[in-house]
């Protein structure tokens, strides 16, 4: 006679035997989708008065640059989806090579003490309200900002980027990239930083064993063994400038036509901004569903960066490990 | 045989190099001269022209320093130094770049936010208790304050609380705990979730709430605006920090009889007390400071509101951004003022999520 096998009881998956147990089940589960009924919510809600806009409007609602609200009325994003581009552009040029400097020096430069006030600062600086960055850089960062846009002008005038023939440099596209810039450096950061600290300390062992520089071990191991990781990062700090609001409003002049690469010219759009600049003195429904359709186009924007964002970030994360 | 000779030779005449030696006094002597010539040249356009300081800096004293940290690499180390020179100086670069901001964000709230908390008289207690009835902008500093926006403030942050952390907590353990078969399907909505706009989640509230006619603009409004932006972050802490706790001690719970709510309920969140706690104000410092999406839902008030559920009411970002809009100097330093508790707050929330955090680690090392 042989002693029966103990079966194995699988104690990870979801007990069902207690009444008590399937009712707490239940009510974790549908809890835990609030996620998806809020992302389904708003594309619907929002989605609504997208179709609507685009029946009234047809797809002129995306490739003109007309507000007329009136009899008949004209609306086109085109000049405000640009200038998101636009700005969140000038942005990550500023931000990608500072980011990935600083991240640099934290991980591999910095004595570790200092390297531990940086992260406390760099995530301290993602913590502050962007009112409060908007607030700074409307008194603080644009009056020097101004100054250093008209040296620009002076000396670099001649290419297309940097003319202005108005002679205004106030709210510009250059200054919002740089509002835009501050506020991703943190988050680009934080992504990389983490990223860097954990390649293998074999490999930058071997490397250096080798007789690499610190530059050819950035080059050959670090940076293709991040690559995934910073990338992500970078998309995650492109959601964030393309939705930004608050900040843009103090900084930038909203205006509807399309301003295509004078960077230094006053005058650019945002689709984040035009929202809450026309909330205030919007006309009626009609107005107001329009704004709700530039939300969704913002909000369908930022969702794909963001999901193609997690979706790397998730990958290497999971290859590292 | 003559490329044998040869390499022989090449072998003799190469150095042996020597890393464990001490620093010699030339290297050392290099970097300094290379730090100090260009700051002395930077020094002296500061002192005989008006350049502006940052183009300065940017301009002339970056690519200085570049070339001066190129040539003393090239001279101690050879050719291959020269790109870590590079390097070191733009990494350094950027971080006092960071730090300039820093301060400057700082610095400049304090220097312009005393203006407004700080009279001749002393301390203005007024500025932090009264509210906005009877001020208008031309109004002096003494009477009137940001009472009403902090108490609104805390009104909306505390709806917003006791909506999302109940659901960010389940979030995070259905992922840890229950385990279902839509982990991966939920951990991805959480993320897409957190990278939703502010000023959608405005816009969501007012067209679903609003404008159907459901509730009013209100602190409640205002408290579900914030809850869609709060949710991600608690759940996403909230599941690293149940991540942390052992299974011993679940299994240990399981094999003395209790039933699995009992297990999460009696057991695995009171272990995890301290990360839920760091969980929850981590994610009111997410949403403090979000002024857009009050903007839409909870629009302004100058009265002391303490029903959160008809009428509009103020609150610290919102007071900041209709002061700021305002073309009088008062206005603008009761902007900064506010600006400064905004900020104070953010600060004191972020120092204890630190403090709990780092005392976790603490405590499992």
């Amino acid at each position: 006679m042989s002693l029966a096998e103990p079966k194995q009881r699988d104690l990870h998956s979801a007990a069902t035997s207690h009444r008590g147990d399937r009712i707490f089940n239940r009510t974790v589960t549908a809890l835990a989708f609030t996620a998806l009924v809020v992302l389904a919510g708003i594309a619907i809600f929002l989605g609504y008065s997208a179709v609507d806009a685009l029946r009234t409007q047809g797809l002129d609602f995306l490739f003109t640059t007309e507000w007329t609200i009136g009899e008949d009325p004209k609306a086109g994003i085109a000049g405000m989806l640009y200038g998101s581009v636009l700005l969140a552009l000038i942005g990550l040029v500023i931000a990608i090579p500072a980011s990935l400097l600083l991240s640099t020096f934290i991980v591999f430069m910095a004595p570790k003490r200092l390297a531990n006030l940086m992260t406390n600062v760099v995530d301290l600086m993602a913590a502050i309200p962007s009112i409060i960055i908007g607030l700074w850089a409307f008194y603080i960062l644009t009056p020097p900002a101004e100054e250093w846009q008209s040296l620009l002008n002076q000396y670099l005038g001649w290419i297309p980027l940097f003319q202005n023939s108005s002679g205004n440099f106030n709210g510009t596209p250059f200054i919002a990239g740089l509002v835009l810039a501050i506020m991703m450096i943190p988050i680009i950061t934080s992504v990389s930083r983490e990223v860097l600290g954990r390649t293998p300390p074999d490999l930058i062992n071997a490397a250096e064993a080798l007789g690499c520089s610190r530059w050819t071990m950035l080059r050959m191991v670090a940076f293709p063994y991040g690559r995934g990781g910073i990338v992500g990062g970078i998309m995650l700090g492109l959601g964030r400038a393309l939705g930004e609001t608050i900040a843009i409003f103090f900084v930038l002049k909203l205006v509807f036509e399309i301003n295509w690469y004078h960077i230094i010219e006053s005058g650019g759009g945002s689709v984040a901004t035009l929202i809450v600049a026309s909330f205030g003195e919007v006309s009626g429904p009609y107005e107001l569903n329009l704004l709700l359709a530039a939300g969704f186009f913002l909000f369908l924007g930022t969702l794909i960066v963001n999901m193609i964002a997690n979706l790397i970030v998730n990958r290497s994360g999971k290859m590292q490990r | 045989m003559t490329t044998v000779l040869d390499r022989e030779s090449l072998v003799q005449d190469q150095q042996p190099q020597r890393p464990w030696r001490k620093r010699p006094v030339q290297l050392d002597a290099s970097i300094a001269i290379a730090t100090l010539v260009p700051a002395a040249i930077v020094a002296g356009i500061f002192a005989t022209t008006d350049i502006p300081g940052a183009v300065v800096l940017l301009v002339v004293y970056l690519p200085l320093q570049l070339v001066a940290a190129a040539i003393a690499a090239l001279v101690t180390r050879g050719r291959r130094g020269v790109a870590d020179s590079f390097l070191i100086v733009s990494a350094i670069g950027a971080t006092i770049f960071s730090f300039i901001i820093l301060i400057s964000l700082i610095g400049s709230l304090i220097v312009r936010g005393i203006e407004a908390l700080w009279g001749p008289e002393g301390f203005r207690s007024s500025f932090l208790f009264q509210n906005n009835v009877y001020i208008n902008p031309s109004t002096p500093l003494e009477y009137g304050g940001l009472g009403h926006a902090i108490l609104g403030t805390l009104i909306i942050v505390g709806i917003s609380t006791l909506i999302a952390v109940p659901i960010g907590i389940a979030t995070a353990v259905y992922i840890t705990e229950v385990r279902g078969r839509a982990v991966p399907y939920v951990r991805f909505f959480v993320q897409s979730m957190s990278g939703i706009p502010s000023i959608v989640a405005g816009l969501f509230i007012l067209t679903v709430l609003i404008v159907s006619g459901a509730i009013g603009q209100s602190a409640f409004a205002g408290g579900l605006a914030y809850a869609i932006l709060m949710l991600p972050t608690v759940a996403r802490t909230a599941e690293e920090v149940l991540r942390l706790i052992p299974d011993d001690l679940r299994t240990g719970a399981l094999a003395l009889g209790s039933t699995r709510a009992r297990v999460v309920l009696r057991v695995v969140l009171p272990a995890a007390k301290t990360g839920i706690v760091t969980a929850i104000i981590l994610g009111i410092a997410r949403v403090i400071g979000e002024t857009a999406p009050l903007l839409l839902t909870s629009l302004k008030s100058d009265q002391t509101v303490l029903n959160p559920f008809n009428s509009p009411i103020a609150a610290l970002p919102t007071y900041i951004f209709d002061n700021v809009a305002l073309p009088y100097p008062g206005a603008v330093a009761r902007a900064w003022g506010a600006a400064l508790v905004l900020m104070l707050l953010v600060l004191i929330l972020f120092t204890i999520a630190r403090i709990i955090g780092r005392d976790r680690v603490g405590r499992r090392s």
